[in-house]
């Protein structure tokens, strides 16, 4: 036995991850789909805005999965059993996913492109919303108004707890770095040993959140008194009437993107899923019910004025665009210094 | 796991009732043994053959500080434990069983409850505005919040409550055992209450104390949740370390690398604890 061990070591392996997965998740029929996103108040409104008309006009049914896990994509692709056929993911890990042969190639043929925003647009994805990450706040446990990202980093006019996004990934290290003087259009390649002496100077105040949720919580409870989060986040807090005030001064933007994983079973679902989600439609519903702003340019003319206002289209002085292709370039590099500093 | 496996080896040697055990042993070997050896494959075989994973993670400081780290927690959170669980369990030993029943009871009660509810429910109570900070700030014991959540100090609170159990259950086994007329022959030949309990009950109750000790350690090593609610990102631990190496930066020949180390430090410490034990239940028979 031990002679053969090593030789079907790997295919055993990769029988396992199969049963794991078949396990775990309900395979779906040939004519239907799955879709995972991240969870919470966002795939509620994907549900909402996308899979339902969409399985009302072709028949098609979606199932919902989540959270978004890139450890359980590449597990799946590897294993040669896909799941999911529609997934939510940050752009910077689909340019990364991409080309490390993740993901299947978008079919532009049935995904009309004309309308979508090329900024958010690849071969192997296609933009889900677009979101900014702003300076909010507790109107309550802060007293004055934060005007800028370097008064989360000033402990002696906001003395307090400030949160940040926990995980290595676009947003942090260039709040850092423009609160440290950096001019916006300067801000890449990043300079992280700058960046790092900027976020150690507040390290001990420093709160993090792992989710959207944790975010809200944090702000609302006041546990945190202010903190980078994201706008649709803050939009939903302003909504349950919770006292928060926020700052658009040099927001972040990013965004999420739909791809759809090497070897995914619905592939032709999967395409026509993503037509009707990057619809003018399909964004005008998502971008009313979720406060992220859509990445198909006709879905504004379809939405009510007072969400186009609240949106991060309406503010784009000094809106700054953080690089996904960059990050996607450095992710892993960037990521393993993140981490370490973090553990420090 | 490893329970299972270590068992099964006096089993393979046994010829009699063997072909009973055999779809027993298929399952192990399949579900336990072989993605085991598939995790020890792919710690050196990622992302090229070599031992560079493991150079990596042993000759660099950050690794070795979430080494120290996890060390560090369980150490703590097994010394608090066994302090906390020593009184409860001298109490349920000399209760009236009656009521001592009620109280394990409640002990166990509090196993079956889901962990990460118990660990959400600490997160309210320690944080900054929590029960506890508001409370104590109401009757003037402080000015500011105590820091109570997202450092070490969060993290064994979370962690001692989860652990009390395992603690308390073996130990009161051992107290129970102990003949309560060694303490009144303490007593009747002039020891103080100090003495008795430094030089008989202690020495005594040390096999149940080692065991549980162990166990608690062994667990408190693999920990996940609670670290992760309750701690800080600079109390981060092998766990959480090994949960971002695979989902998050999709690195998997360092994670396993990690996860083996884990492991085999996991194994150690148990074959430690099943000597313990052994030698605890011979001095018990004789």
């Amino acid at each position: 036995m031990k002679l053969i061990i090593t030789g079907v070591l790997a295919r055993l392996l990769a029988t396992t991850l199969l049963a794991t997965t078949l396990l775990a998740t309900t395979a779906a029929k040939a004519e239907d789909m799955v879709f995972t996103s991240w969870g919470g108040t966002t795939q509620e409104a994907q549900t909402k805005s996308w899979a339902e008309p969409f399985t009302a006009a072709s028949g098609i049914k979606v199932m919902q999965d989540g959270p978004t896990d890139y450890g359980k994509l590449k597990a799946m692709v590897d294993a040669g059993s896909v799941n999911w056929d529609v997934v939510d993911v940050e752009m910077d890990f689909a340019i990364k996913a991409a080309k490390d042969g993740l993901l299947e190639p978008i079919d532009f043929t049935a995904v009309p492109k004309a309308d979508l925003d090329p900024r958010f647009t690849t071969d192997h994805a296609v933009g889900s919303f677009y979101y900014s990450f702003v300076l909010a706040w507790n109107k309550g446990a802060v007293s004055g108004n934060p005007a800028g990202w370097a008064d989360m980093f000033d402990t002696k006019k906001f003395p307090g707890k400030r949160t940040f996004y926990k995980w290595s990934a676009p947003g942090v290290i260039e709040i850092a770095l423009l609160a440290d003087g950096v001019p916006a259009d300067k801000l890449y390649p990043l300079d992280l040993d700058r960046a790092f002496k900027k976020l150690d100077t507040i390290k001990s105040d420093i709160v993090w959140w792992g989710g959207g949720a944790e975010s809200q919580q944090l702000i609302a409870s006041g546990e945190a008194t202010f903190g980078q989060l994201w706008n649709g986040r803050v939009f939903a807090l302003e909504k349950d009437g919770a006292d928060v005030g926020v700052s658009w001064n040099q927001n972040l933007t990013a965004a999420d993107v739909l791809v759809v994983p090497k070897g995914a079973k619905n592939k032709d679902a999967a395409m026509k899923f993503l037509a009707a989600a990057s619809s003018p439609a399909g964004q005008a519903k998502f971008a009313e019910a979720s406060g992220y702003a859509p990445i198909n340019t006709k879905a504004k003319a379809e939405m009510p004025a007072d969400v186009v206002k609240a949106l991060p289209d309406a503010h784009v002085d000094g809106q700054i665009n953080l690089d996904m292709n960059y990050w996607a370039e450095h992710r892993d590099e960037i990521a393993t210094r993140w981490y370490a500093w973090q553990a420090k | 796991m490893s329970v299972e496996t270590r068992q099964s080896l006096p089993t393979f040697r046994m010829p009699a009732g063997f072909n009973g055990l055999l779809p027993a042993l298929v399952l192990i070997v399949l579900f336990f043994v072989v993605p085991v050896l598939a995790l020890l494959l792919r710690s050196v075989t990622e992302p090229e053959p070599g031992l560079q994973n493991y150079a990596t993670l042993l000759g660099d400081g950050t690794y070795a500080r979430v080494f120290f780290n996890t060390f560090l927690v369980a150490s703590v959170v097994t010394i608090v434990t066994v302090l906390v669980a020593f009184p409860v369990a001298w109490m349920l030993a000399i209760m009236p069983s009656a009521l001592a029943s009620i109280v394990f009871g409640i002990i166990i009660l509090s196993m079956w409850t889901n962990l990460l509810t118990r660990t959400y429910a600490w997160m309210v109570l320690l944080q900054r505005t929590g029960v506890i900070n508001r409370t104590l700030m109401a009757i003037g014991v402080i000015d500011q919040p105590l820091p109570l959540i997202n450092n070490l100090t969060g993290v064994t609170i979370g962690m001692v409550y989860i652990m009390l159990p395992f603690m308390i259950l073996p130990l009161v086994g051992t107290l129970r055992a102990i003949d309560p007329m060694t303490l009144r022959a303490a007593a009747l030949c002039g020891a103080s209450p100090f003495q008795a309990f430094h030089r008989i009950l202690l020495p005594l109750s040390l096999p149940g104390i080692a065991a549980g000790g162990l166990m608690v350690f062994v667990m408190s090593l693999g920990y996940f949740v609670t670290p992760a609610l309750l701690g800080g990102t600079s109390n981060m631990m092998l766990a959480e370390m090994i949960a971002q190496m695979i989902q998050s930066l999709l690195n998997w020949g360092l994670g396993s690398a990690a996860a083996f180390i884990l492991l085999v430090v996991t194994m150690a410490l148990y074959a430690l604890q099943l000597r313990l034990v052994g030698a605890r239940r011979m001095s018990g028979g004789a």
